[in-house]
This record gives C-alpha cells, sequence and structure tokens, in this order.
C-alpha cells in the first residue's frame, strides 16, 4: 500500500513541474537555512567544550564603581593570590595566575617569528587539561622553562624532538623547552595559546619592581583562573569571595571593589556586562538566527501547506474516486501524508546538498570552521525527528482536509472550492510577508547602524598610515634614530610612536588634580604616552594649542587633552597653560601643563562615545611606531624600503606592519558578520516567500482560466485581466505590510538602544523595505497574470 | 431481495423552497435482476443510483440492503457495507489518471488489505478476462474510451461485488464501443452479477430485464 502511495506521489511530482519544483526547492532551501542556522547555534554553543571540565574552570573577575557606574574588570591584584590560595582551597582545587595573551618575538638560531602565549603558573596545564606530547604538565617549574604548542614546536624545530632544546624569547631571555604540547582545538578561549612561560619569568621581567610586594592591590594587571571543586555552590562561592578585596586592602577601597567568579561555561555567550551585571553577549544572536531559522523553516512549510491545498481541487477527483472504490478517510489521510512524508524527504536530502555546496561560503563569512556532522549520530536522530514532524505539520492541512471531500460532489464535477476555503490560504500568505517584510526592515536596520557607525569621523587621517609594533625591548632606546633613517630613505613624510593603537584605549588612570575639579570626582582617563610627531603623523586636529614640540624642551612633562577629556574636567578658559597634578605625586610624577586640545579620536568604539583621553609625552618604548607613506610613492616600494631600513636596525626580528585603515575596519568585522548573514537570510526568506507566491498565482490563474476567457470574450483588455489577477495578492502584501511595520519598528528601536551612537530609524527605510516587497509581489504575480491574460480565449474556454 | 427502498424522500432548499429530487419512490430489486433506469435530465436518475450506492443519503423512507437497514447505519458501517458487496461504472470512467491500468484495477484490492499474491492473480484473470493484457502498463490517457470504461469495469468487479452501479456508462462512448460494453453488461448479469444502469438510450435499456421509469423524482408509471 505504502508503495502506492509513493508511486502516485512520484507520478504526481513528475506531472506537476514547475509545482513539485516549488514545492520541493523552496522546502529545501528553508530546511538548509535552518540547517546551516542549527550548525552555526550548536558551534556556538560548543565555545569551550574542548574542556573536559570546562564547567570547573572558572576565572576571578571584579567589579568596580567609578563614578557612580560599574566597570567588570578581568584584571586583579597580586595580593588577591595569597588570600585565594589560603582562605578557598576547599573551593578551589587549582589557582593559577596568569597574563593576559600576548605575544612575544620566539626564536631559534635565524629562525623567529611572532606568535601568542601566556605566562601562566605551574599549575596552568593542569588546569587547561594541556595532552603533552613531550614533557609533562608539570614543566613550567624552572623560571627559564617554556612550553611550546605542536605548532610552535614544528615552526621552531621541524619535526626534531625539542624538548631540552633552547628557545629565545623577544631576542633577549633564553628558555629551556620542557614541554610541548597538542594545539587546543579552535573552538575556544585560550585557542592562541601557542607558548606558556612561567608566570615567575614575566613577573621579573616585566613588573620587577612589584615583583617583593606580595601585599600590593594597588595593581591590577594579573588574570586569576580557577578550577572550582566537584559540585561547588557558585552563589555562595560568590557570596563570600565579594568583599575579599575591599576587607583586605588597607586604606580601604575608593572603588568598592567587589569580586565574582565567572565560570568557562558562560566566558564565550554571556559576555557583556553593563553596570557590574551580565547582560547578554553573543547568546542575543544565537536568540536572533535561532528565530530567524524558525521563520524560514515556518514560511517554507506554509508553502508547502499552501500549494498542497490550493492543487486539492485538483486532488478532489481522485479523492472521490478513491472513496467510492472503498478507500476509508483514514488511508487518504495515510496517502497525503506519505505524499508529504516523500517530500520533505527529498527537500531534506536537496538541503543537506545544499548545506554541503554553501558551508564554505557560509564559514568565510560567519568566520567559523563549522563541518557537515556526518558521524554524528544525534544530527541524525535530530533529522529523522525533524522530518517526521515537518511532513506531519506541512501535511496534516491537505491531509485532512483533502480526505474530507465528499465523492458525490467531486464526482458529479461541479465541485468548486468557494471563497471560505481560500481564506487560510489567505491568512498563511500574510503571515509568511509579515515575516518576510520585517525581516527585511530588520536587516535594513542593522546595516544603516553599521554603516552610520563606519561613517561617523574617526578623527585621525588614516590612509597610508602603517603601524609597525614595537614592544619588544630590542626597540628601546632606538625611536629617534630609526626615525632619522626612515625619513632619510623617502618612503615616509611623518613618523610618530604610541603606546597603543590609534584607536583603541590599552590605559586607563586615575589620580590626578586639577584647578576646578569638583570634590568627590573620580576620574578616570584613557592614557595614551606619544612621541612629539606622533599628532601631525596620525593626522590628528589641533583645535586649541599645540603639538608636542622639540622645540619646547619642558615638553616631556606636557599633555594633550582630547575634546571630550577638557568637558569632562570642566576646565574653565584659559585651557592652556593649565596643570594636571598627580594626587599623591612620587618623585618622578610632577605636574604636567596642558599645551593642546585635539579633536577626539574614536577610543573605545565606533558605537560608544569618546572616552577622556589624556596625551602625555614619552620616549618611545613599547607601543607602536607610526609611519605615513609617501603618496608620492607606490605602496610597494615604500613598504621595501622601509623593510630595508627595519631589516637593518633589526636584523634578528621579523618585519611586521599593519595598514590602520585596516585595523580599524576589523573593528566592525564580528557586526559586520552578523548582518551579512541575516541579509543572506532575509534574502532567502524573501526568495522561498516569493516562490510560494508564484505557486499560488499560477494556481490561481488556472483556475480561473475560464473566467479570463470568458472575460476576454466580452470585451477585457490584458491589462484589465492583469489588474483583476494580480490586485488580491498585493493586497495580502499590502496588509503584511501594515501588521509588520509596526512589530519590525518595536523591536529595531529596542536594538538600536544599545548603541549610544547611533542612526535614527527613518520611515525611509520602512517605504524603501515596503515599496521593495510590493514591486517584488507585483512582478512575481505578473508573470503568471499575464500569461494567463494573454492567453486565447477560445482555448480557455473549449478546454472546460 | 437484494435491496428494497420503500417511501423515500429526498430534497434540497433552494431560497427557502424545497425542492425534491425523489419523492416518495419505491423500488425493490431481486438478485440477477438487469435494471435500466430511464428518464429526462434531471429526474432523478443519477441521485437514486448514488443513493442505492449509498454515496448520497436521504432524508425521510426506509432503505434495506440484503435485508440490514441502511437508514439506521452509521456512516462506517454504510461505507463497509457497499465497499463489500457494491461495484461503481462512471460515465465519465474517473480512473486515477497517475495509476496504470494494472495499478488502477488492483487499488479496491488495496484497501481491502488482500496480499500480494491473490492481488497479482485476481487482476491477471480480470486483464485476461477483458483482453486487455498488453495494456495492463499503459496510463489512461494513452488509451481509447472504450478501453478506458472497460478497465472501469474491471475496477469494479475485482472484488467480486453483488451489484454493479452504472451512471450512463455508453454516455461518453460511439455506437459500437457503446454495444460492445452493453453486450458485456449483459454477459455480467448471466453470471449472475445484478445490474441497475441509468441511461437515456432506448436500445442500451433494452439489455435490461426491467425498465424504471423517472420523472420528477418519482415513478413514471406511463
Amino acid at each position: 500500500m505504502i508503495r502506492n502511495y509513493f508511486k502516485i506521489a512520484w507520478r504526481n511530482f513528475k506531472k506537476n513541474k514547475v509545482y513539485s519544483f516549488i514545492n520541493i526547492f523552496g522546502l529545501a532551501l528553508g530546511l538548509a537555512v535552518t540547517m546551516i542556522i542549527g550548525l552555526w547555534i550548536v558551534d556556538e554553543f560548543n565555545y569551550n567544550s574542548h574542556f573536559k571540565n570546562s564547567d570547573q574552570i572558572a576565572q576571578v573577575m571584579q567589579n568596580n564603581t567609578i563614578n557612580g557606574t560599574i566597570e567588570t574588570n578581568e584584571g586583579l591584584p597580586l595580593a588577591l593570590e595569597f588570600q585565594l590560595r589560603e582562605n578557598f582551597d576547599d573551593v578551589f582545587e587549582l589557582v593559577v595566575m596568569s597574563s593576559r595573551s600576548d605575544e612575544r618575538y620566539l626564536s631559534v638560531g635565524d629562525k623567529v617569528f611572532a606568535t601568542n602565549g601566556r605566562f601562566m603558573q605551574i599549575d596552568g596545564p593542569e588546569l587547561l587539561e594541556l595532552e603533552m606530547i613531550e614533557g609533562s604538565r608539570k614543566g613550567l617549574k624552572d623560571s627559564n622553562a617554556i612550553l611550546l604548542s605542536e605548532t610552535t614546536a614544528k615552526k621552531l624545530f621541524g619535526n626534531l624532538s625539542a624538548i631540552g632544546k633552547s628557545v629565545v624569547s623577544n631576542n633577549e631571555y633564553p628558555m629551556m623547552v620542557t614541554g610541548v604540547y597538542k594545539d587546543i582545538s579552535t573552538n575556544n578561549s585560550f585557542s592562541d595559546l601557542h607558548f606558556i612561560m612561567p608566570f615567575k619569568h614575566w613577573m621579573s621581567t616585566q613588573w620587577g619592581w612589584l615583583e617583593n610586594q606580595d601585599s600590593n592591590w594597588t595593581y591590577n594587571p594579573f588574570f586569576i583562573y580557577v578550577k572550582l571543586s566537584k559540585n561547588a555552590d557558585l552563589a555562595a562561592l560568590n557570596a563570600r569571595i565579594k568583599n575579599v578585596k575591599k576587607d583586605n586592602r588597607s586604606g580601604g577601597d575608593s572603588f568598592n571593589s567587589e569580586l565574582f567568579v565567572f565560570p568557562m561555561v558562560k566566558w564565550y555567550l554571556h559576555s557583556n556586562f553593563e553596570n557590574g551585571q551580565q547582560v547578554g553577549g553573543r547568546i542575543e544572536n544565537i536568540w536572533l538566527f535561532g528565530i530567524i531559522g524558525w521563520f524560514v523553516l515556518i514560511l517554507a512549510s506554509i508553502n508547502f501547506m499552501n500549494l498542497s491545498t490550493a492543487r486539492s481541487e485538483k486532488r478532489a477527483l481522485e479523492v472521490g474516486i478513491r472513496k467510492s472504490i472503498g478507500s476509508t478517510r483514514i488511508q487518504l489521510i495515510y496517502q497525503f501524508l506519505s505524499e508529504s512524508f516523500l517530500v520533505v524527504l527529498f527537500a531534506f536530502v536537496i538541503a543537506i546538498g545544499l548545506v554541503i555546496v554553501s558551508l564554505p561560503a557560509f564559514n568565510s563569512i560567519a568566520g567559523k570552521d563549522v563541518v557537515f556532522p556526518w558521524s554524528n549520530v544525534l544530527f541524525w536522530m535530530i533529522s529523522v525527528i525533524f522530518i517526521g514532524v515537518t511532513a506531519l505539520i506541512s501535511g496534516s492541512y491537505p491531509a485532512l482536509y483533502l480526505s474530507s471531500f465528499k465523492p458525490i460532489k467531486v464526482l458529479k464535477g461541479t465541485f468548486r472550492l468557494g471563497t471560505f476555503a481560500a481564506v487560510p490560504r489567505k491568512i498563511l500568505v500574510v503571515a509568511q510577508f509579515t515575516v518576510s517584510i520585517a525581516l527585511i526592515i530588520g536587516t535594513l536596520i542593522v546595516k544603516n547602524q553599521i554603516a552610520y557607525s563606519k561613517d561617523r569621523p574617526v578623527g585621525i587621517e588614516s590612509a597610508h598610515l602603517i603601524q609597525i609594533p614595537s614592544s619588544s625591548k630590542n626597540f628601546s632606546g632606538k625611536y629617534e634614530l630609526i626615525r632619522n633613517e626612515f625619513m632619510a630613505s623617502g618612503a615616509v613624510t611623518e613618523m610618530g610612536w604610541g603606546t597603543s593603537p590609534t584607536t583603541s584605549v590599552w590605559n586607563y588612570a586615575s589620580g590626578y588634580d586639577w584647578e576646578g575639579k569638583p570634590a568627590d570626582f573620580q576620574e578616570n582617563f584613557a592614557l595614551m604616552a606619544v612621541s612629539f610627531d606622533y599628532i601631525n603623523t596620525v593626522g590628528m586636529k589641533i583645535i586649541e594649542g599645540r603639538s608636542f614640540s622639540r622645540d619646547f624642551a619642558t615638553d616631556s612633562n606636557a599633555v594633550v587633552l582630547n575634546k571630550a577629556a577638557v568637558e569632562y574636567m570642566g576646565i574653565q578658559n584659559p585651557i592652556i597653560g593649565k596643570y594636571i597634578r598627580h594626587s599623591h605625586p612620587g618623585p618622578q610624577q610632577v605636574p604636567m601643563q596642558i599645551v593642546g586640545v585635539v579633536e577626539d579620536v574614536i577610543n573605545e568604539s565606533a558605537y560608544d562615545p569618546v572616552s577622556p583621553q589624556m596625551y602625555q609625552f614619552g620616549r618611545g618604548t613599547g607601543g607602536f611606531y607610526y609611519l605615513k607613506l609617501n603618496s608620492e610613492n607606490s605602496t610597494s616600494k615604500n613598504l621595501i624600503r622601509i623593510e630595508k631600513v627595519f631589516k637593518d636596525n633589526f636584523p634578528n626580528l621579523p618585519f611586521r606592519y599593519d595598514f590602520v585603515d585596516e585595523e580599524y575596519a576589523q573593528t566592525f568585522v564580528a557586526e559586520e558578520r552578523i548582518a551579512s548573514l541575516a541579509g543572506v537570510f532575509t534574502v532567502l526568506a524573501i526568495v522561498i516567500s516569493c516562490l510560494g507566491l508564484f505557486g499560488l498565482a499560477a494556481f490561481v490563474a488556472e483556475q480561473r482560466t475560464k473566467e479570463i476567457g470568458v472575460r476576454k470574450v466580452l470585451g477585457a483588455s490584458v491589462s484589465n485581466l492583469w489588474i483583476l489577477l494580480s490586485k488580491d495578492f498585493i493586497l495580502l502584501v499590502a496588509i503584511a505590510l501594515l501588521i509588520a511595520t509596526p512589530v519590525a519598528y518595536y523591536f529595531m528601536s529596542e536594538w538600536i538602544e544599545k548603541f549610544s551612537y547611533r542612526t535614527e530609524i527613518s520611515a525611509g527605510l520602512f517605504f524603501i523595505a515596503g515599496l521593495g516587497v510590493l514591486l517584488l509581489t507585483v512582478i512575481t504575480v505578473s508573470f503568471q497574470a499575464i500569461k494567463a491574460a494573454m492567453a486565447n480565449p477560445v482555448k480557455s474556454l473549449r478546454t472546460e | 431481495m437484494l435491496l428494497e427502498l420503500n417511501n423515500i424522500f429526498k430534497w434540497v432548499n433552494q431560497g427557502g423552497k424545497r425542492i425534491f429530487l425523489l419523492s416518495d419512490l419505491n423500488f425493490n430489486v431481486e438478485e440477477g435482476e438487469f435494471i435500466s433506469i430511464m428518464g429526462p435530465s434531471g429526474s432523478g436518475k443519477s441521485t437514486l443510483l448514488n443513493v442505492i450506492g449509498m454515496l448520497d443519503g436521504f432524508q425521510e423512507g426506509e432503505y434495506n440492503f440484503l435485508n440490514q437497514p441502511v437508514h439506521a447505519m452509521k456512516d462506517k458501517e454504510r461505507s463497509k457495507l457497499y465497499k463489500e458487496y457494491i461495484g461503481f461504472v462512471f460515465q465519465a470512467y474517473h480512473l486515477i489518471d497517475e495509476l496504470t491500468v494494472y495499478e488502477n484495477i488492483e487499488t479496491p484490492l488495496l484497501y481491502k488489505n488482500i496480499k500480494s499474491s491473490e492481488r497479482k492473480a485476481l487482476v491477471a484473470d480480470m486483464l485476461d478476462r477483458f483482453n486487455i493484457v498488453g495494456k495492463k502498463d499503459l496510463f489512461p490517457s494513452q488509451l481509447s474510451g472504450g478501453q478506458q470504461q472497460l478497465v472501469g469495469i474491471s475496477r469494479a468487479l475485482i472484488t467480486k461485488p453483488k451489484l454493479i452501479l452504472a451512471d450512463e456508462p455508453t454516455g461518453n462512448l460511439n455506437s459500437k464501443q457503446s454495444e460492445e460494453i452493453m453486450q458485456l453488461f449483459k454477459e455480467l448479469n448471466q453470471e449472475g452479477v445484478t445490474i441497475i444502469q441509468a441511461t437515456h438510450s432506448e436500445s442500451n435499456a433494452a439489455y435490461g430485464s426491467r425498465i424504471l421509469h423517472l420523472l420528477d423524482g418519482r415513478r413514471n408509471p406511463h
């Protein structure tokens, strides 16, 4: 029997090729989109699943209240370690002090390259469950030890054993390899861990002056990772750990620091903090795409239901015959369900093909490494359930509906679906277009917001500007010398130096006084040290006063403020010449004179307001060299010359550089990814909806063949008929537009609220979306309408 | 007695008025009869056949089929009854376009859950009997009208019904095909199958053993 059902289903496909194509391909498209989104979501959830004990790994963090807003930081003071080890050994199996991920030059002989890694205490490898290829997890005992990832070891030593060999860090410190570990798979928070050196080594080389101050609570550059004991009660732990810093810090804590433990399972998806509270993160994107995935699938299922019921008039006769020769209603329901099962199965196979073909493109847009889960049992189980459920949902309506036909009615040939029969179909079309239009409007607004932020004046002239990292000790004291050589090479028109990238903040500082500072004002400045020529090189605009200058011997104690800082501090005119003093001045901390005010440069993100920033004078150690290329030469020629100068001065270092404008563009990548993905899915949703509309239009045109013939004989023109056949659909889409507009407006105004620097949601966008969809509807429907209207009436009347 | 209709009334309401399709109809059929129902268009021939075939209901009266009261039955029992004993032949053949000749004939057996081997034998017999073995893999659209009606009759006979209801079985056929079909009915009747046909044609009606004349839903005794 079931074979018979499949046979007749198959013959029906073949007979109605256009209809079958729309039905199957539309559903396949919907399934493919849902599958890809599903794979993406699974991949997002699997972030950090590499770690078997991910539910036990956590990071200690702190909330600081600064001027009434709570800021959440990863950095912690050195003195905390002792407290955690002494008083929390019942909940922390491991406590590991660590640096943030940092870059070092590693060299063996002539081989040198820069790679990221961390400086960690001895239990780090245990905490990260490193799989050792050589050596043991206890390799960080000696302060000159280094553990290498497999990739790093291969790069340095080829296939030879690395154990016991020497690796020089930053051309300065000879380290000895005590272990090689398997690369940590890509999808996790430690994927760029390509070396581990002892924490001790970092302390002595970077924080020498802090090294013997184990009780220092003031400096907070250290990360602390912990492994919780099994079944540790996180809420109880957080209550207990909350005041450890406040209570132990002598002299009180002006920032009301509160500690908390943030578990690894939340790091990736729940990484946003606002005012001390965890408020989402990537999980929002998961919600967004999860909803889009469901919508697309529902759209495709609606198509299937719609087209199947529309075709039911064609199948009505078959139902009548079958009933008269002995079929029961149940048997007919089975028949139509198995037919829909076959379609879904077919669509599923095509969908898998589509997914496989489009995964590389998807991965490049999404920045992922998703592979098709051929061997994943769970995937196939879900797929089977999915096929079953989709077949049931999309097939149930036609199955129940078709099987209810009275044989006598359809056999007589007088059977016609009344206007009422078309009502559910119309509702489905409206629902479909409501979703599609809402998606279009949403995507347009997201893209608009990103474009708006990208267009925001950055505050520098980043064309032809490159940055060369100069943080290794090899660079120290060489700035003026190499600057002269670069300038002399003719490839560079200006060169400057700064401690951080032009559009990021790497340091904040407080503890300043100035004339007119309000009482209890807890200042917090973005801080950057720059050379004489930095401001000119990067093309910042001076509003008042001047830049740092070699002509003024006192400029080593000068400071330049950005506009935001001037407003923030409330300094009265004249600003230039006033002093900013340290609240607790040390021997080297003399008052700084304000010599200039510059236009704001974006320093947090393009979506946020510019933080008050101080540009202090520095001598060129650490940070980046900034070189303005000579635009009279070709870029490649300039770079060759620059590389030569670089190599002459630093023969042991690889020449690395980045274009500043490209680096800035990188900051939009995450949002642009989301926008592109949303864009792609929206287009697919529209395609699916239009496929459905196309099918329905074809059906209606066919259904009204006789009417069209009669009207034509009575003198209707092609355009009369075209309007007659199209206007119903256009009306439906117009209704969808009316529903979608306020819904989309509501959700998108919520979404855009989270950006401080945001564009208006303009009526124009809604207008464009509406006009676009209406136009698309007219085109989709007209193809069928005009075809029907052009037909020879004699022919169409004869077929009746 | 195969079936008896007593005082059957069937009507529809149209514009607030009751239009009678069948009116006080009494009609008995013995097993082995070959009855022709005649009358002008709209006289109620098809309605009567549908009522007898249990595809359609009626408002008043009694209908006993093999001494079982059809008028008192539930839908399910009724359809069980007609599946068992009645076969239909239609003017427009009503074959399923997507099925081959073989499959069309086989379908009623599928609905009766008959085993595959038995089905094969039964269908093969039927094809053989009507000399359409060579056509078994063709689709209805590849056959002439007469051949399609042969398939329709085969399909009606495959479940070995006691009663064949034929509504204008030759209405779409030319006179030669028509004659062949009627000859076939006559043979079937001689083998014991009861046949009731609705027809316009005097010559077709002549094949039957008895003629029932209808006019406006009533027996026309002239």
